[in-house]
């Protein structure tokens, strides 16, 4: 993953987790039991302390939805966040090291969260941010649990908590987003409303301030580079009158730094995390002047084990670490019968994502993460040989990426500054990139198929777009086309091999199960629908992903719990579907079915890694 | 489409399943500068990517007002037992509505609440919030 599109991903995934914009579990218990054991199965993560050289040194508590595990100032136990998928809300919970015993901090109510725990100095308080009845603060209550919570500060606007001061004045939090960022320290001592003091403001997105433990110096995340990494910047919330300007910033970095870095007691070292699932180490000092040294990775994670921003703490000795580690995530490419059953793998174990079968079945697109850099690119894989070619050598992040019906082409998403850009390049490796259409400003894009006429290329906003890649206007004047705009989702949008009709994935039924639709689409009038819609599926659990048969007679889909699904299909003497039926389930929750080749005789599949 | 398996598994672990954007929220509103606005409920458009609510207000005075307020996805009340049956009983009838304002200084705010005659609270929260 790359690092701009990873400060993303954890700016998204705090926030998100804070906002829960849109429950959409099941309301059928039994459905959304099967639900919350699947979202279990696929992200519980086991909190595990290691020791500065790597070992891990211990397992604490059963698995669970974990996330922003933090030490105490002691290290005897850690604040972290815990997710309630059926309530739909996070709260904080402390957890003893030694006995494993999980005391609950904070109360949301339904879709309320807690996000973000800081420890007092003493230990005796956790600061949080809270979500309560829409709004947003900065919150802090007893670490025993006890009492009722205290609020700080009130924001308007989402904010990620950093850091309690060693010195116990502030609190750091920051608030960043697409156009850019702010760090924040929000003093402690004095009574009546708080005013946080912005430390630094910045275009580029800036994370994880966190002050050094003398509060003279601020450590922080910054992408300025166009990656991601950690500067640190003299804090002074009041300069003496007639002091000379500040120093710095300095960049610590020198590959990449991710989340926040984390000081020592003493302020002799810091440490943060590098994209190659590193921990880093920083030799500095602060007294009299800023000094430091050249970075030394202390350990490294193995592949099978990435490390998130958001999932991993440092104690203030630097000698203990805690992870928050996620289920296997080596995968291996693997081929599949009609009836489910292994005929034969394509390359090596990796991260792979968005794996498609070309249209002659031949080759595999896939997204691949560089165990290294941490990149994820796209590739080309000959199923006979395995042998991979590279299609794009990106450090900004890319994603999506479709066949051209005759084999020929690619095309993808680049993200750059705030905009998703969609280019095409050959599908042979060679060749520069040709920029295709760009698309508003901070919106993302994510393509789902490439019309048989190569005229249209279509994504979803909720709205089933449609990209007109051959018009005659200059890409950055293309406009996407709103060709299915109504009061439900529809996503998804997969051309049927004579282009004639569009299959999609909507809620038109009901808000929290996607079902598998099919209109007529007409190439000649691609701002709405040819006709109305047939429902496939009545799936009690809903459908995930589609795709067609390359004669257009069968249709493929999965459902939520992994059941591989095909219905006949016909559009002649009128659009009709035979009852669906199922090819075969994929037992491993950790495995997913990727794509159906043109025949409909083999699958491929990411499965765990052995 | 293992990615789109492990990113809907993702979304649904952090309860954040569809939620379209076609454009920058905070880069358009100021979440900072929230508004408060009492009037008539006149017209809406209850489609994706975003619904669209105009409330005609008369600022103290007799000239009216017309905002135009952005809330979500029609899927994100949907899921919260909202429908466009809802707010479109109330066109005509009047509203309170709590906005943040656009960064441009129009007549436009990103929704955060609005009061339906009933009584009956639309909430954009957490999402515009």
């Amino acid at each position: 993953m790359k690092t701009s599109f990873r400060i993303a991903v954890t700016i998204a995934v705090i926030l998100a987790a804070a906002i829960q914009a849109a429950a959409q579990l099941p309301k059928d218990p039994e459905e959304r039991a099967k639900a919350i054991a699947q979202i279990m199965q696929t992200n519980a993560r086991q909190i595990s302390l290691f020791d500065r050289e790597g070992k891990e040194v211990g397992q604490v508590g059963p698995k669970d939805l974990y996330q922003q595990p933090v030490f105490s100032p002691d290290a005897k136990r850690i604040a972290v966040i815990k997710s309630d998928v059926d309530k739909e809300s996070n709260d904080l919970w402390v957890m003893d090291l030694a006995t494993g015993k999980m005391t609950r901090v904070s109360v949301s109510g339904e879709r309320e969260n807690a996000a973000s725990p800081a420890w007092s100095p003493d230990g005796s308080r956790v600061a949080y941010v809270g979500l309560r009845q829409g709004a947003y603060g900065l919150y802090q209550k007893l670490s025993s649990g006890e009492g009722a919570e205290e609020l700080l500060y009130k924001s308007n606007a989402p904010l990620v908590l950093t850091d309690w001061s060693m010195d116990g004045r502030y609190l750091t939090f920051y608030s960043t987003d697409l156009g850019g960022g702010a760090i924040y320290a929000l003093p402690l001592a004095g009574s009546g409303e708080r005013k946080p003091i912005e430390i630094f403001r910045s275009k580029f997105q800036l994370t994880g301030p966190r002050l050094s433990p003398d509060a003279r110096f601020v450590a922080y995340v910054s992408n300025e580079t166009g990656r991601t990494e950690l500067y640190i910047r003299p804090f002074s919330p009041e300069p003496a009158p007639g002091a000379a300007s500040s120093k710095g910033p300095w960049k610590l970095s020198e590959e990449g730094s991710m989340g926040m870095a984390f000081w020592r007691r003493d302020g002799k070292e810091i440490t943060y995390l590098a994209p190659n699932r590193s921990i880093v180490s920083v030799s500095l000092s602060t007294a009299p002047d800023f000094e430091f040294e050249k970075p030394k990775v202390l350990f490294s994670m193995p592949e099978t084990t990435p490390l998130a921003p958001n999932m991993a703490s440092v104690n203030r000795d630097a000698s203990r670490y805690v992870i928050a580690v996620p289920p296997p995530q080596l995968r291996q490419i693997t081929l599949l019968d009609r009836e489910g059953k292994a005929v034969g793998t394509v390359g090596q174990p990796g991260r792979f994502g968005a794996i498609r079968f070309s249209p002659d079945g031949k080759r595999l697109l896939v997204m691949k993460i560089d165990p290294q850099t941490g990149d994820n690119n796209i590739w080309v894989m000959d199923i006979a040989t395995g042998k991979a070619t590279a299609i794009t050598k990106e450090t900004l992040p890319i994603n999506s990426p479709v066949w051209s019906r005759d084999g020929k082409q690619i095309a993808y998403v680049l993200v750059k500054d705030s905009y998703s850009s969609v280019y095409r390049k050959s599908a042979d490796g060679t060749g520069e990139a040709e920029l295709l259409f760009r698309y508003t400003p901070g919106a993302g894009v994510g393509l789902t198929d490439w019309s048989p006429d190569s005229r249209f290329l279509t994504f979803s906003t909720g709205v089933l777009l449609m990209v007109p890649v051959q018009s005659s206007e200059k890409p950055l004047d293309r406009k996407a086309l709103e060709w299915l705009r109504e009061d439900y989702d529809a996503f998804d949008g997969r051309f049927s091999p004579d282009g004639r009709l569009m299959a999609y994935l909507s809620n038109e039924a009901d808000v929290a199960t996607p079902q598998v639709y099919v209109r007529p689409f007409d190439s000649s009038k691609p701002a709405s629908p040819a006709g109305p819609a047939i429902q496939i599926t009545s799936l009690k659990g809903g459908a995930n992903w589609l795709t067609w048969r390359q004669d257009g007679k069968e249709l493929y889909f999965v459902t939520r719990d992994g059941q591989v699904m095909a219905a006949d299909f016909t559009s002649s003497p009128k659009l009709q579907s035979g009852a669906p039926k199922l090819l075969f389930k994929v037992a491993d929750p950790l495995a997913g079915v990727a794509d159906v080749g043109p025949d409909g005789e083999r699958f491929v599949a990411a499965m765990p890694a052995k | 489409m293992k990615l789109r398996t492990i990113f809907l598994a993702a979304a649904a672990f952090l309860f954040a399943a569809p939620v379209w954007a076609h454009h920058n929220m905070s880069a358009i509103y100021d979440f900072n500068d929230k508004i408060t606005m009492s009037g008539t409920l006149s017209k809406m458009d209850w489609r994706n990517p975003h619904i669209e609510l105009i409330v005609e207000t008369k600022n103290g005075g007799t000239e009216v007002q017309t905002w135009s307020l952005e809330g979500p996805s029609p899927s994100f009340f949907r899921s919260r037992d909202i429908n466009k049956a809802d707010v479109e009983a109330a066109i005509g009838k009047p509203v309170t509505a709590e906005a943040s304002r656009a960064r441009d200084g129009s007549r436009s705010g990103l929704l955060r609440t609005m009061t339906l005659p009933g009584g009956k609270v639309i909430s954009a929260c957490p999402q515009n919030c």
